[in-house]
């Protein structure tokens, strides 16, 4: 563990983002993760789950905001109630199981009963309540607010802050780009999940979602002689040219941009991967099924790749190419969970959703091609970042070159820069330096 | 899609097949993963063979659900390829295994076609930089009978702890 005291005001934590780098103690210092669990994790809006994932009236998934227990559960009116997951009497945690169908809700340790809304319906030796004892008052907590778009379900566990719409409206873009791509208009989470550790910081994995550098260097053993990496979707002959010939970054690669949409979020764009090249009985089916849809022309606009990685600032990734959503969950300073969930597109045939399901399990789960490197390399910059003598950690590449998308209200850069990464520490400052 | 699930008959008991000549091979197959001899071991399997670690106990198909790992011979072939790449950072350095291999259950067989389903349960140990952990489950081989050895049309590993978050797993069980 990390042996910094730092003081917890505004004005120090200040002196930890400077423009082009943050101290390394971002990563490493204990307390300022706690801090970071009360802040952001305590505050700002976070994925919690698809609505997909809780089809009927009492299903439910249980899951972690931050550190916290959650429920998210499908109440009687259809509606997706999200709350948190400790009884009110002693405190454990109430339901168990990951996911599952419940009418009621009972803590095993003295059976307090909850109903789907959260209510308390039931304390067993009744005659041993105080006179003033109310079950009104003993109701799971709700998360104070939660807010939907396309199935994607999000709560604050502030009852104050900036709103969903506020928040998420520069994003929707990316999460209809994706979900645009079923025919039926919506997608299922509903193909089970990958799940991988981690032993560096929550943040080196958001920042690497949105990393174009990295590529030809930490994934240089997915990339076959002739500097092409393995056809990574469903019905490409091949994949993208990420080396040239003289082993430099490929001019392909460099031509992709990043884009800084505010409140940390922020997107990297895609190449015209094997367009025109992609091709097989799934997907071409789809192709089809999906023209017969939405129209030729706009079938076309859909399936033109626009998005690499989407960051939802400061849990959730969504992803263009090899389609998921990956949520990331802090659970020390130097020790992260992340779960990856596959996308079924809904009217799309099922072979091409298996043959996403498939190709993730080579790139994003714990045993794939990609992953594993990257997360061999946070646990190489963490283990790194304990040096004392160096404090500041880099991130200057592009600095003052950005340029406005004006069509986007946003800013864009080189995909191979790091201004999404400064954009991410500039929502971090914000939220690190209000007191709750 | 390869069409790997298609179930032998079950068979209450299997007489006059010789239990050994499937422990040598379970035991040669685990020691070519030992020696990381990966494209060798890539060889014990059919063409049409396949490598599946399910992500969840009991695990219908590989089709419809996530999979710590499905692997037909493209992607077997990939993933052996980069096993042997100079810049592979997951194992690098790279990881040392032992396999303890149990004693084999004929689940099926049929002599007609020469097809074998055999259980046994395996524990791998690995290590790698200063960490070591285990892996423990059951696996299914389904074999095809080749000359005096075998193909591996199958292996199916369930691991105890499948739905559990993993570290990086580089090399294959």
């Amino acid at each position: 563990m990390d042996g910094d005291i730092i003081r917890t005001s505004a004005r120090d934590i200040a002196k930890l983002i400077e423009p082009g780098r943050v101290s390394r103690r971002v990563y490493t210092d204990p307390e300022l993760f706690e801090l970071e669990m009360e802040r952001i994790f305590g505050r700002a809006w976070l994925f919690v789950g698809h609505e997909s994932q809780v089809p009927k009236p009492g299903d439910y998934v249980t899951t972690e905001l931050g550190r916290q227990p959650i429920i998210m559960i499908r109440h009687s009116d259809g509606t997706v109630r999200v709350m948190l997951n400790r009884c009110t009497h002693r405190g454990a945690k109430v339901v168990n199981e990951r996911a599952g169908n419940a009418r009621y809700m009972s803590c095993l340790y003295h059976g307090w009963t909850f109903d789907t809304e959260g209510n308390l319906v039931g304390v067993p030796v009744p005659e041993g309540c105080t006179a003033s004892f109310d079950m009104k008052n003993f109701g799971l907590a709700l998360a104070p607010r939660t807010g939907e778009y396309r199935g994607f379900i999000f709560a604050s566990l502030a009852r104050t802050g900036i709103s969903f719409e506020d928040h998420i409206g520069s994003m929707k873009a990316n999460i209809d780009d994706l979900v645009d791509r079923a025919p039926e208009g919506r997608l299922a989470l509903d193909a089970g999940m990958h799940r991988y550790v981690y032993r560096g910081n929550w943040k080196l994995q958001i920042e690497n979602v949105l990393d174009s550098y990295h590529v030809p260097f930490g994934h240089a053993s997915t990339v076959n002689k002739s500097g092409v990496q393995f056809a990574r979707r469903e019905g490409d002959e091949k994949g993208a040219v990420v080396v040239d010939a003289k082993e430099k970054t490929s001019k392909d690669w460099q031509g992709r941009r990043s884009y800084d949409m505010g409140h940390g979020h922020g997107w990297t764009s895609n190449t015209a991967l094997d367009e025109g090249r992609r091709s097989s009985p799934a997907y071409d089916e789809y192709v089809r099924v999906l023209s017969e849809k939405v129209g030729v022309e706009r079938a076309k606009e859909i399936l033109t790749p626009k998005l690499h990685n989407s960051l939802i600032y400061p849990n959730v990734s969504i992803m263009g190419l090899n389609i998921h959503v990956r949520v990331i969950k802090p659970i020390a300073v130097d020790f992260t969970e992340v779960v990856v969930y596959p996308i079924r597109l809904v009217g799309a045939p099922e072979s091409m959703n298996f043959g996403n399901v498939r190709l993730l399990n080579v790139t994003h789960s714990a045993a794939s091609f990609v992953q594993t490197d990257d997360v061999e390399a946070f646990g190489r910059a963490q283990k790194g970042l304990q040096s004392l003598q160096t404090e500041w950690v880099d991130i200057s590449r592009g600095l003052g070159t950005e340029s406005p998308a004006t069509d986007i209200n946003a800013m864009t850069a080189r995909a191979t820069d790091e201004m999404v990464v400064r954009g991410q520490y500039k929502a971090w400052l914000g939220y690190m330096q209000e007191a709750v | 899609m390869d069409g790997v699930d298609k179930d032998l008959p079950p068979m209450k008991s299997v007489p006059g097949v010789d239990r050994d000549q499937f422990e040598d091979f379970l035991h040669y197959e685990a020691r070519l993963l030992d020696e990381r001899r990966f494209r060798d071991w890539m060889g014990l399997f059919t063409q049409d063979g396949t490598y599946w670690v399910p992500a969840v106990p009991r695990q219908k198909s590989p089709f419809d659900q996530a999979s710590l790992f499905y692997d037909d011979r493209t992607l077997m072939e990939t993933r052996v390829s980069r096993l042997g790449h100079p810049k592979i950072h997951v194992q690098t350095p790279p990881s040392q295994t032992v396999h303890q291999v149990g004693r084999p259950l004929v689940e099926a067989a049929s002599e007609e076609t020469g097809e074998y389903v055999v259980s046994s349960t395996v524990i791998m140990v690995e290590s790698r930089e200063d960490n070591q952990r285990i892996f423990a489950g059951r696996q299914t081989h389904r074999l095809r009978r080749d000359g005096d050895s075998f193909k591996i049309i199958q292996k199916r590993v369930d691991l105890v702890n499948c739905s559990a978050p993993f570290e990086a797993i580089a090399v294959p069980i």
